[in-house]
């Protein structure tokens, strides 16, 4: 792994929001949507980061890309830490970091061409100027690229489907050659057929460009599937790191057990004879998170230490980290032991 | 088995400003006693309006109802949904006919308590005093897994998450006892692992009850563990019509196998490249002529374009609307 450049590693990244006092209280409440999370990504890897809603993997995204300002920690682009730069040393360095969002409804200027849209982060950045014959040429093979037809260029959003306005987002993300794009749920909004023709292009555009992709999104069977690691993420703070498949095989954490065990399978046969556990209760706030470990509240293998001592990341197979206090290779977090499951199939 | 819904050829049109929108056009099917029915689609494949129709929910003007009978076998005889006035309607719902909304939070009345909503409903079908429908809400909370019941009666939505909102809307929708529950997209606003619960909770209580349930969804995936039969829409026609083991074995129309196609698994060991349908769905401002799928379908041939495929029978159970043999590779003989 040493061999692949790391393109992005996150230290100790936290993001606290202040909930101001009200009128009658003065104190502040803070919530920690992200407390404290460390990871790396590889030129031209997927990362996948699942979780709940209120996990904070959204902020984690917009953290990264300095949207929010981080509380706490290091984000290296290429070994420089962007929380240190300036307004004008980040601008420098944005178009190799793009972002392509959720609901492509808002993301797009509903008075702007598709050709304005998309060529508008060259025209900004000085690549190319307005009005151009260049300009049009490039818009036309960004649309090409994103399987769009260029003689859609004059015309609005309005005038397009879901599927086809994620591929005008994604154009955009594109136009300045990007090394690295936040993908905020990229495929949420949209119907199943239409989600695996954008996932198909994603992986597509990937192999040509030898883009890195941050893939937050919460369907897990949709992240395993264009992922080459995963990261869990719970209340702010991860849960468990590894590749797409040892994620799946061998869980360790009790939360990304029951995160498995809770996405149906599309198959019948599977789904009637399938040993499942099911998570009790809801997560907690984030702005009132539980002592020592965050998941404790709901885990069914919680002893006293995780209601008093916050478990620290430990790699337990190599590349696999997880932070649980009873995870070992022996088994010791698993909530259905593998000889149990083995006896019900 | 005795069927309790008959539906035949149910047309649902919308007049707006942009033109008749074709939502619903020709739905048939059956749904027996105790069975749980799954209508899959996509947005805007007509089966939100499908039900809708047949609870008498449809907005009108724009909406109205061209053609159909929905045949209900009720408690005190036999009636036809679609032709109820809305006085007969409003016994039929909530008491005979419970049901279930994507999003619980605009379900329930934002400035009633969670137990004044539930014992409303019971006062108002089954005639029972406030006492008496106090005790039965408090019981039915604790059914659907509510903690501290007494409490919680005096609670407001607002109060509770989203998965705890949904079991309050269940415990309404079973007040009643119902004959058939109808559940649209009850899961989709909520977070897998309470999702995970909500299912559960669901199964539980169609076996404890022994009420059949109709649930519309555009996930797959639930449908596997949950449904006996499963019915695809596309375009405001049924599709497919098949137990749901043949369904995910042998789907016969090229539609359901793309929809297959396009899921990725969580038990494949590689990822293969998904299976994408070109296109996108079909316009239904413009009065369809031939096969709504014929646009995206890769089996299309001339037939195809120019006659709307009926529903046929393929197996005892199975029917589907599809001019193409996908096992014979090639035009189906008839």
């Amino acid at each position: 792994m040493s061999e692949v450049q790391k393109l992005l590693e996150v230290k100790g990244l936290k993001k606290h929001f202040v909930i101001p006092g009200s009128l009658f209280s003065r104190s502040k409440r803070v919530v920690k949507a992200v407390d404290g999370i460390s990871f790396d990504i590889q030129e031209g890897e997927t990362l996948g980061m699942v979780g709940e809603s209120g996990c904070g993997k959204s902020t984690a995204g917009r953290a990264i890309l300095q949207l929010h300002k981080p509380t706490d920690g290091q984000v290296l682009y290429r070994g420089k830490d962007l929380t240190q730069m300036g307004p004008e040393e980040l601008r420098s360095l944005r178009p190799d970091m793009q972002m392509i969002f959720q609901d492509p409804y808002a993301t797009l200027n509903p008075r702007h061409s598709v050709r304005k849209i998309v060529g508008e982060p060259l025209v900004i950045n000085g690549r190319m100027k307005k009005g151009s014959a260049e300009l049009k040429d490039k818009v036309a093979e960004l649309l090409v690229l994103v399987g769009l037809d260029p003689a859609y260029m004059k015309r609005f959003p309005h005038e397009f489907s879901g599927g086809q306005r994620q591929r005008i987002g994604i154009a955009r993300a594109l136009s300045l050659d990007p090394k690295f794009i936040v993908c905020d749920e990229p495929i949420s909004a949209l119907d199943v057929s239409i989600q695996a023709q954008v996932v198909n292009l994603m992986q597509d555009l990937q192999e040509q460009l030898d883009v890195a992709y941050l893939f937050i999104a919460h369907d897990l069977s949709m992240v395993k599937h264009i992922s080459h690691r995963i990261v869990v993420m719970y209340l702010g703070k991860i849960m468990e790191m590894t590749d797409r498949n040892a994620l799946f095989e061998n869980p360790l954490h009790p939360y990304t057990q029951s995160l498995n065990s809770a996405v149906p399978i599309p198959n019948p046969e599977i789904e009637i004879s399938r040993q499942r556990f099911i998570l009790e209760g809801d997560p907690p706030s984030p702005a009132n998170p539980p002592s020592g470990c965050v998941f404790h509240t709901r885990c069914p293998l919680a002893i006293d230490e995780c209601i008093t001592v916050e478990p620290e990341t430990r790699e337990i197979n190599p590349g696999h980290f997880t932070a649980c206090h009873l995870a070992d290779n022996k088994g010791g977090s698993k909530i259905i032991s593998p000889e149990k499951s083995r006896e019900v199939s | 088995m005795s069927k309790i819904l008959q539906v035949e050829d149910l047309v649902t049109k919308f007049y707006t400003l942009d033109g008749v929108v074709n939502a619903v056009n020709g739905v048939s099917f059956e749904l027996n006693e105790g069975e749980t029915l799954a209508i899959v689609g996509e947005s805007g494949s007509g089966k939100s309006v499908t039900m809708m129709s047949l609870l008498g929910l449809i907005p009108m003007p724009p909406g109205k109802i061209e053609s159909g009978t929905a045949i209900f076998n009720s408690k005190s005889g036999q009636c036809d949904l679609l032709t109820l006035d809305p006085e007969q309607l409003r016994e039929v719902r909530g008491g005979q006919i419970g049901f279930v909304f994507q999003d619980p939070i605009s379900t329930l009345n934002p400035i009633l308590t969670i137990g004044e909503q539930i014992a409303e409903t019971l006062i108002r079908h089954k005639g029972i005093s406030h006492e008496e429908a106090r005790e039965q809400t408090i019981k039915l909370l604790a059914q659907v897994g509510i903690p501290d019941p007494e409490l919680r009666y005096k609670a407001y939505p607002f109060q509770f998450s989203g998965g705890m909102r949904q079991r309050v809307v269940i415990a309404i929708a079973i007040a009643c006892m119902p004959k058939i529950i109808i559940a649209d997209e009850p899961t989709t606003a909520l977070d897998v692992t309470v999702q995970a619960q909500i299912i559960e909770l669901f199964k539980e209580l169609r076996d404890a009850l022994g009420v059949a349930v109709i649930w519309i969804t555009h996930d797959l995936g639930v449908v596997a563990g949950l449904a006996e039969r499963v019915l695809v829409m596309y375009g405001g026609r049924p599709v497919e019509i098949a137990p749901v083991g043949d369904l995910y074995k042998d789907p016969k129309h090229p539609y359901t196998l793309g929809l297959l196609g396009a899921l990725p698994r969580l038990d494949a060991k590689e990822s293969k490249r998904l299976e994408s349908i070109q296109g996108t769905p079909p316009d239904l401002l413009i009065p369809l002529k031939h096969c709504p799928f014929a646009w995206r379908c890769d089996y299309a041939f001339d037939r195809c374009w120019k006659e709307i495929p009926p529903l046929i029978k393929v197996d005892k159970q199975h029917q589907v609307a599809c001019f193409y043999d996908l096992e014979g590779g090639g035009p189906r003989n008839e």
